[in-house]
């Protein structure tokens, strides 16, 4: 039994819930989180104008830039140009958390990589942890039966 | 040292906390979450739920007292109706364990070998 705690971009939640559906994973735990990656929370200005950002992120920088323009407090307010990376921090992302026989980490693992694939700083980590035992609350099964 | 982490309805939350704290198991982390479990959520209508409000506890306790905690997490979140007696109702969730290499007190920067209650 492996827990497999999945750090992916917000708007690739629904993608990525289809994607484990289709491999067969039934139980999945969501939470928000926030966190930054190797590039310490950097994020181009050219992907920031994009259509990739969700509302909650665009609501975040609108807070950081002043009059939602992209400006960068290190430059006096001047435009930033296109290709410029700005210090954003903490990003929002989501973290999901499941638990799978040995057998089907692979599978799962891809479709999660699958899903959340863009090629770009920011797609996230998938993290594999081992986990000795499962308990249904309900009725009290143990072990694999608890998942299945 | 084992980690445990349990998925149970925020309605019984407080009623585990109280109960791991009576029985001595004090430290733990409480976390809002949502997700679904083998019923893949629920649907009502035409609009199909997959993200229900749970909470995730997760407690690092030492290996022997994961019985306890775990028999109290399931006394405690399992809901109870006249048709299921012995068995709860769906959705009141799962206790997964883990072990724990090593645990560091961060005020003592020293490494923590005994929980509380080993003491």
């Amino acid at each position: 039994m492996k827990q497999i705690i999945a750090l992916i971009r917000e708007e690739q939640v629904e993608a990525t819930k289809a994607a484990l559906e289709k491999v067969g994973v039934r139980g999945v735990t969501f939470l928000y989180a926030t966190g930054h990656g190797r590039q310490k929370g950097y994020v181009s200005a050219r992907e920031l104008a994009g259509s990739s950002l969700n509302r909650n992120m665009r609501m975040q920088l609108e807070s950081v830039l002043p009059g939602g323009e992209q400006t960068d407090p290190g430059t006096n307010g001047a435009p930033v140009p296109a290709d410029a990376e700005l210090a954003f921090g903490f990003l929002p992302k989501r973290m999901i958390i499941l638990v799978v026989y040995n057998e089907e980490v692979n599978r799962v693992v891809q479709a999660i990589v699958n899903a959340n694939q863009t090629g770009r700083y920011g797609d996230g980590r998938i993290f594999i942890c081992p986990m000795i035992s499962a308990i249904r609350v309900r009725t009290g099964e143990q072990g694999n039966n608890a998942l299945s | 040292m084992k980690m445990i982490w349990a998925v149970i309805r925020p309605e019984s939350a407080q009623r585990v906390i109280r109960a791991l704290d009576a029985a001595g198991i004090g430290g733990m982390t409480r976390l809002h979450v949502t997700g679904h479990g083998r019923e893949m959520g629920i649907a009502l209508g035409a609009v199909h739920y997959t993200e229900i409000p749970k909470e995730m506890l997760m407690i690092v306790v030492s290996d022997s007292e994961v019985a306890k905690t775990v028999t109290i997490i399931r006394t405690e979140a399992k809901t109870v109706s006249e048709n299921t007696p012995v068995e709860g109702i769906i959705g009141d969730g799962k206790i997964f364990i883990t072990y724990v290499e090593d645990t560091f007190a961060i005020r003592t920067a020293g490494k923590v070998t005994r929980t509380r209650s080993d003491t």
